[in-house]
């Protein structure tokens, strides 16, 4: 009987920070990677991120060597705008059926000048930055987005609804717009599947006592990430629905915790970032911090919140916490650790919510044949051993899809999956 | 007629982030002045005082040096360093017979494009109040 | 030698055509000396314009290149692709960025077009004196050192050994395991640990590319990433010792804890049956959880976060294995009441608050306090305690069991200096990025895992040895040479005075001092090309190759034209 050759070939599901690291480090054993990604844009959620804890490094030059390094490397096959559809045979040999959508803008011919944008005449909320600003049917999502080469939308586009226009193909200098394209069915052939899908954030909309979406100035923590992000709607600048800066801001942590029956092990050091944020262009700014038990394990955490700690922050313990106008204001009701019941008001109030596994976990977890947890997450397969195996041979998970983890960990895990997958005897 | 004061500023650019920066503020189709000359090197901390006294004797009316915010140094303190020379370099400025402020140390990170313009063109207000460098001045006459 | 450069300018469509008068500047620069051809063309990195340039390189017997149109960080490798498939070294090149940095930031045309023609120029006079640099390459050893025979060294081992990469695993203890063999569980699996830590040093014994030292410890490792010789020193006999040469070293030496005599007011050390949760663990795990007078506690207090201020840092595992420690005890002595005393409750993780709830009940009191202090009373203990309102109150049980921070083994330092790598203001060893890279150091070929990077449990020290593991099979491949970085620093034995500030300031000890000649020497493997110690050099006898004095000086010469 021959026997069949293993494919050393290898299918990333998800190009967050996880996905990348695992890319990147696959290429330099010399594997070949296809690297599948729903979005149109590497990097993941940490492109969000202005700074990250604990020493308040520029996430974008953290993360933008990595991309530039991605989208060069000829091992790595990226593939935007693409899902698994279906997944087939075993470990070696798995045979992966991808959907990839058609981007309608040419990666080649593309020079990234975004003279396609302006003559664009649809105008809507633009998901990258939590619907704070608005972008239009052909876009990227943000400036300084990777690979820099738009997507049409068509579901908002006109002419994908029907109507007569042409106006970005027109402006475009380099015939990169390609009304024509087709989505794709990509067949691939691999060896081992590693899923870095990321997360979602709790919709705070749920607890309506915390009032999101219902009153002015209550933003969740993404919605905050983008006002201070310098390429953000706001350019960086922290101000209220009136258009000033805030004077009193409160953060309010463990959202949604009791709902999800966990901690999410990051809230309390981004809260605390996010107090860093606040303090840096807005000097004068009173911060309170709403928590129930502080959550900052890890060598440096500590020293971060001392510091923070020197900034004044009044951190309040607390629990039931109700947020409600209260004039042009926002009243935060609260217990405090002795029970006693307390109001403060603020003109501005940050919630953390939870992570939880992102919408798409579930029925990716069907098409890979891998088991949930009962939170949702991608679950391993031994809990006493490595926490990068899944319930099925040759498929490994890492970062946030596995459970809420730091930025730290969740490279960690990249690493360990890709050393699970390069000690696989071929 | 006195001719209008251009100034012209030598920008040492580090590679990693305000390099990237400044490539941002092109992206984004800021308006940077075209006094600044982008010279790239590997990390501020490559800026020594040859460096700036030849900037400053070829007749630079000003000098930038950018780099990655401090922790953010790609090669982990280079950045560092660089601040501690900046004392040393403003004196080397002075030792020519300039006024220290047309040396200037800005950090702007990879994502900082407005940064970045903002940077320049202050500095470049600034050039323009002081006048032409005085070494300069000497060379022309 | 003649030189013959090409100029090369990209319209890039409209965005570099409309706002630069790309005619003016091949008008100007068509007469500057050296420039053997300059033309334009529509789009340089397009596959015609690749084609083209490589034909131009060829047919003008080019012996420089200059391209002058977007940002080298967009391009810089596909014209130096170009340049090598012409025949002509890549780094006889530069690319001068008229777009990012010229055509998209300046307004008026005119002073786009002079700025072009200053960064051309510029390009031009540095490239005169760039120099054809080769591509190093040099053999490596795939073979690995693992400093540690705990759980982290035991995983990171059995991840890398096979027949073309040998490991070593050194351990200073006469056997295998570390603390976890003495752990009778691990918290949340709640299942017996011995069996799998067994089973794992069983698999090590019998893998024949692991080669086991006992009672043995590290007295040198020195070189770099894929070339370290190392010795091992058995600590039991008076034999030389083993001398072998690796090319990655995995730092597994584990964690301590805190002294809890350093906090009087326990009374560790002094009272009967205030023990450490080490202590407990072991007692746990030899069945009988007995008092000093043989009988079992009735009563039990957990304190948390002993020694928590005085470190600094919250140690993570505590929390969890505190709880444990309630499971244990109600598991085994069915009535015991006890009391878990903390400061803030610490269980991230998916099951770990699950975990918690499941724990906590009739029988397991959850206190929040602060400022305990515990006396003997009577045959018990009492802890004064301020609980969460902080009112004063206190407790009285049979046994305490103290959870003390996690620090850094007593070895750290001496490692650390064996090593070369560095310590943090904590004593862990420090990784070479908080967030990226957390299991490299600063030193290339060396990494740190478990409880010697920072306090962690056995979940996350598994997989930052499996991680360790990935990034030696990615990067130290058999076979496979290693190529360092190009664009190194030098240091001219002529020039260099022996004042060794260059030593002090290279973050990658990448520079060494030859006691012989009296100079420093820069190891062109472990350079990173940074140039700080070009700027520190005093007799200006170091240079970085492609970033020497004369190139930048041909770019400041035009930039201030």
């Amino acid at each position: 009987m021959v026997e069949k050759k293993h494919n050393t070939d290898v299918l990333v599901i998800g190009a967050g920070i996880a996905g990348i690291e695992a890319s990147l480090m696959l290429s330099k054993a010399d594997r070949k990677v296809h690297l599948v990604e729903k979005t149109s844009y590497t990097g993941g959620t940490t492109i969000k991120f202005e700074e990250v804890f604990s020493n308040m490094e520029c996430s974008t030059c953290m993360v933008a060597p990595r991309q530039q390094e991605l989208l060069q490397d000829n091992n790595i096959n990226l593939l935007t705008l693409a899902e698994v559809e279906e997944i087939k045979g075993n470990p070696g040999d798995f045979t992966v059926k991808i959907h990839k959508k058609a981007r309608y803008v040419d990666m080649v011919n593309c020079i990234g000048c975004n003279a396609c944008f302006e003559p664009c005449p649809v105008s809507l909320k633009n998901e990258f930055e939590e619907g704070l600003s608005e972008r239009k049917a052909i876009y990227v999502p943000c400036a300084g987005a990777l690979p820099n080469v738009p997507m049409i939308d068509t579901e908002n586009c006109l002419r994908f609804k029907g109507k007569k226009c042409t106006a970005c193909q027109e402006a475009c200098m380099f015939e990169a717009i390609d009304y024509n394209q087709k989505d794709e069915k990509i067949e691939l052939k691999v060896g081992a599947v590693l899923v870095a899908t990321g997360f979602d954030i709790f919709d705070s909309k749920k607890l309506p006592n915390y009032g999101y979406g219902k009153i002015n100035d209550v933003y969740n923590s993404l919605e905050f990430e983008r006002l201070y992000a310098s390429n953000g709607p706001t350019e960086g600048k922290i101000l209220l629905k009136n258009g000033k800066p805030p004077k009193t801001v409160a953060i309010i942590h463990c959202v949604g915790r009791d709902e999800k029956g966990y901690c999410s092990s990051v809230c309390c050091m981004y809260s605390l970032k996010f107090n860093h944020y606040l303090k840096s262009k807005i000097p004068d700014v009173k911060i309170s911090e709403f928590y129930t038990d502080l959550c900052i394990p890890g060598k440096s955490h500590q020293k971060f919140y001392e510091k923070m700690k020197e900034t004044k922050v009044n951190m309040i313990r607390a629990s039931n916490v109700e947020v409600a106008k209260q004039g042009k204001e926002i009243a935060v009701k609260y217990n405090n650790g002795s029970g006693k019941k307390g109001t403060l008001a603020f003109d501005m109030v940050i919630l953390a919510p939870a992570i939880e596994p992102s919408p798409d976990a579930s029925k990716l977890a069907k098409t890979l044949g891998i088991t949930l947890d009962e939170y949702g997450f991608f679950q391993q397969e031994n809990i006493e051993d490595s926490s990068v195996v899944s319930s099925k041979p040759g498929v490994f998970i890492a970062g946030c899809s596995q459970g809420a983890k730091n930025i730290q960990d969740s490279v960690s895990q990249a690493s360990a999956a890709v050393g699970k997958i390069l000690s696989i005897s071929t | 007629m006195a001719e209008k004061f251009e100034p012209r500023i030598v920008g040492f650019l580090c590679n990693w982030c305000s390099y990237a920066g400044a490539d941002l503020a092109g992206t984004s189709k800021l308006k940077v002045p075209a006094s600044l000359t982008p010279i790239r090197v590997m990390c501020s901390s490559r800026v020594d005082p040859v460096l700036v006294e030849t900037a400053f004797l070829q007749g630079a009316d000003g000098v930038l040096i950018a780099g990655c915010h401090p922790g953010d140094c790609h090669y982990d303190e280079g950045n560092y360093y660089a601040r501690r020379r900046f004392a040393i370099l403003k004196k080397v400025v002075e030792g020519l017979g300039l006024e220290s402020d047309r040396l200037r140390l800005s950090w702007v990170s990879a994502s900082e494009g407005q940064r970045f313009a903002d940077v320049v063109n202050e500095f470049n207000e600034k050039i323009k109040k002081m006048g032409p460098s005085s070494i300069k001045v000497k060379k022309t006459l | 030698m003649e030189r013959k450069i090409g100029v090369y300018v990209c319209e890039c469509g409209p965005n570099i055509a409309e706002k630069v008068d790309i005619d003016k500047v091949i008008q100007v620069i068509s007469s500057d000396k050296d420039v053997a051809v300059i033309e334009k063309f529509k789009l340089l990195c397009s596959a015609d314009g690749k084609k083209f340039l490589e034909e131009e390189i060829k047919k003008h017997n080019l012996t420089h290149l200059v391209v002058a149109a977007c940002s080298p960080k967009e391009h810089e490798k596909t014209f130096m692709e170009v340049s090598e498939n012409a025949g002509l070294n890549p780094y006889l090149f530069q690319l001068a960025n008229i777009r990012e940095q010229c055509a998209w930031i300046t307004e008026d045309k005119d002073e786009a077009t002079k700025k072009a023609i200053r960064l051309i120029r510029a390009a031009i006079g540095r490239v005169r004196y760039h120099s054809s640099l080769e591509k190093k390459e040099i053999d490596s050893n795939p073979d690995v050192l693992v400093i540690g025979g705990g759980i982290a060294g035991i995983q990171a081992s059995l991840q890398l050994a096979r027949p073309n990469r040998k490991v070593y695993l050194v351990e200073k203890a006469p056997e295998l395991g570390g603390l976890a063999t003495n752990f009778e569980k691990n918290f949340l699996s709640m299942k017996p640990l011995q069996e799998i830590i067994n089973g794992k040093i069983e698999e090590i014994n019998t893998n024949e590319n692991i080669k086991v030292f006992t009672n043995s410890e590290v007295e040198e490792a020195v070189g770099f990433f894929g070339n370290f010789e190392v010795k091992v020193k058995r600590t039991d006999t008076e034999d030389e010792p083993a001398q072998f040469n690796v090319g990655a070293v995995v730092v597994a030496i584990g964690s301590k804890l805190f002294d809890s005599e350093k906090i009087p007011k326990y009374g560790y050390g002094k009272l009967d049956n205030v023990i450490t949760s080490l202590e407990f663990e072991k007692m746990n795990k030899s069945g009988k959880i007995l008092l000093k007078n043989g009988k079992p506690p009735k009563s039990v207090a957990i304190i948390h976060c002993v020694g928590r201020e005085d470190k600094g840092y919250c140690s993570e595992i505590c929390c969890m294995y505190s709880i444990k420690f309630a499971r244990y005890l109600t598991d085994k002595i069915p009535s015991v009441k006890v009391s878990n005393l903390y400061s803030d409750l610490c269980i991230p993780g998916k099951t770990n608050q699950k975990f918690y709830e499941e724990t906590k009940g009739k029988n397991v009191n959850f206190i929040r306090f602060s400022d305990a202090e515990i006396t003997k009373s009577k045959d018990q203990l009492s802890i004064k305690y301020n609980d969460e309102n902080g009112s004063k109150t206190s407790l009285t049980v049979d046994m305490v069991i103290l959870a003390p921070a996690v620090e850094p083994a007593t070895d750290a330092s001496k490692l650390a200096e064996i090593t070369g790598i560095s310590q943090g203001d904590e004593g862990f060893f420090e990784e070479e990025h908080e967030k990226i890279n957390p299991i490299s150091t600063s030193t290339e070929g060396i990494y740190i895992v478990g409880s010697a990077q920072g306090p962690k449990n056995i979940s996350e020290t598994l997989v930052q040895s499996e991680a360790a593991a990935g990034k030696i099979l990615s990067s130290l491949i058999p076979g496979r040479k290693i190529e360092p970085e190009v664009k190194t620093s030098q240091i001219s034995e002529a020039l260099c005075i022996g004042c060794k500030t260059c030593l002090s300031v290279c973050s990658y000890g990448a520079i060494t001092f030859d006691e012989a000649k009296k100079i420093s020497v820069v190891n062109e493997v472990i350079c990173r090309g940074c140039g700080n110690c070009v700027a520190a050099c005093p007799s200006g006898a170091a240079s970085i190759k492609h970033f020497k004095f004369k190139q930048l000086y041909q770019e400041i010469r035009e930039a201030v034209k």
